[in-house]
């Protein structure tokens, strides 16, 4: 059995299939925080999952993907696969990185935001919003402008004693066939299911990052972006619209901790929401306007912490 | 208008998932996609509620709190009751 060491959410992962998405840890022989297993095919998905295609109980979670196999996710540290035997690879690997490896996060008490991030000089900022609202497509404009991606799709946050760090995961883009047009081809692109897969390369920064804004992507009409800061409520109601698959979090034991952690988050980190038109010329744009925002909002709170 | 009987037994929904924010607390109900503030009086009904009891405790509760009729403080219980109710974060008995 060959045995593959992957780095990802600060975890050194160990799995017995190759998975080109995950960044290759640095040392092969480090312990494993996680391991992945691919166990023999079977002919059917369960269908007797509380919720229909998944489950979730404490410390276990379970998931049914007709046409691909189905997932076991144990305390956080073990995930078990069963394929269907004419399962394509790519997409057990998809459900894998996906689905399974969220609900790991929610077992080990990390808050999964469903977005993208990128590190700048004031710490990492987070992109989120609706389904096809442009997180990947800005994450990558951001990543052309020389910023390193800590993220793509799922970004998690863990409380550290040193406060609130985003774990950087996946060293590719996944994105919709007219931003990959728009922003060019790139060497060792391919085509996955329903989108094209760019890796990061050198652009990718494994290390944890201090969390410093979220912003949550909307579609306006007018020419100008229109970025304002969060307050009240709203704050925490918008950081839960946004966590990845939120089902998954109700009735794992990190429940409570979790809840308490959106709170932290809200009441800490600056919640902007950014409306911009949906075009070249506005997603252009919207990388020197955001520079702008940071620059006024947190250059004085930087310039303070430094003295 | 919805109407409680001294006896009945009021409890928390199982649903909701809490946070707290400045003053607020927050819930939240995965499956409804909802969301709820709760402040000052209200935040301290809900906390009140964290273990199951009869709406006579709660009204006593509420008017040595705040130093209110009882009459205005039941009449008001009820109507704040019945909307919890409505919106599924409360359980009569």
């Amino acid at each position: 059995m060959s045995l593959n060491a992957y780095w990802a959410y600060g975890l050194s992962i160990h799995a017995d299939l190759v998975c080109p998405e995950l960044p290759l840890h640095p040392e092969a022989n480090a312990a494993p925080d996680v391991e992945i297993r691919l166990l023999a095919p079977v002919a059917s998905v369960s269908d007797t999952l509380e919720h229909g295609y998944f489950e979730v109980r404490p410390g276990v979670f379970q998931l049914a993907v007709p046409g691909v196999g189905q997932y076991r996710v144990e305390e956080g540290k073990r995930i078990f696969i069963e394929p269907l035997a004419d399962a394509s690879i790519d997409k057990v690997r998809l459900f894998l990185l996906g689905s399974s490896m969220g609900a790991l996060l929610y077992q080990r008490g990390l808050f999964p935001l469903h977005g993208s991030a990128v590190e700048t000089d004031w710490g990492a900022m987070i992109f989120v919003g609706a389904q096809g609202a442009g997180k990947s497509t800005l994450a990558a404009q951001f990543h052309r402008s020389g910023y390193r991606l800590l993220s793509d799709d799922v970004c998690a946050v863990a409380a550290t004693p040193e406060g609130l760090r985003i774990l950087p995961a996946l060293a590719q883009f996944r994105l919709c066939a007219d931003a990959y047009g728009r922003l060019g081809s790139a060497e060792g692109a391919r085509f996955d299911v329903d989108k094209y897969v760019v890796p990061m390369g050198e652009g990718y920064c494994p290390d944890p990052v201090p969390l410093r804004a979220i912003h949550i992507l909307s579609d306006h009409d007018a020419e100008a972006p229109k970025i304002e800061v969060l307050r009240g409520f709203d704050r925490v109601q918008r950081l839960l619209e946004n966590l990845y698959r939120p089902h998954y979090m109700k009735g794992q034991e990190t429940q409570a901790a979790l809840m308490r952690l959106a709170g932290s988050i809200a009441q800490q980190i600056t919640l902007l929401s950014v409306a911009r038109r949906r075009d070249a010329a506005g997603i252009e744009g919207l990388v020197s306007s955001l520079e702008l925002v940071w620059a006024e909002q947190f250059a004085a709170a930087t310039a303070k912490e430094s003295i | 208008m919805r109407h409680f009987g001294p006896e009945d037994r009021l409890t928390r929904t199982e649903d909701m998932l809490s946070t707290e924010l400045d003053q607020e607390t927050v819930l939240m109900s995965i499956d409804a996609g909802a969301y709820y503030g709760l402040e000052g009086v209200a935040r301290s009904i809900w906390e009140s509620l964290a273990t199951p009891l009869t709406f006579a405790v709660l009204v006593d509760r509420m008017v040595r709190e705040y130093k209110v009729a009882p009459e205005i403080c039941s009449a008001d219980l009820e109507r704040f009751l019945a909307e919890m109710e409505r919106e599924g974060l409360l359980r009569v008995e």
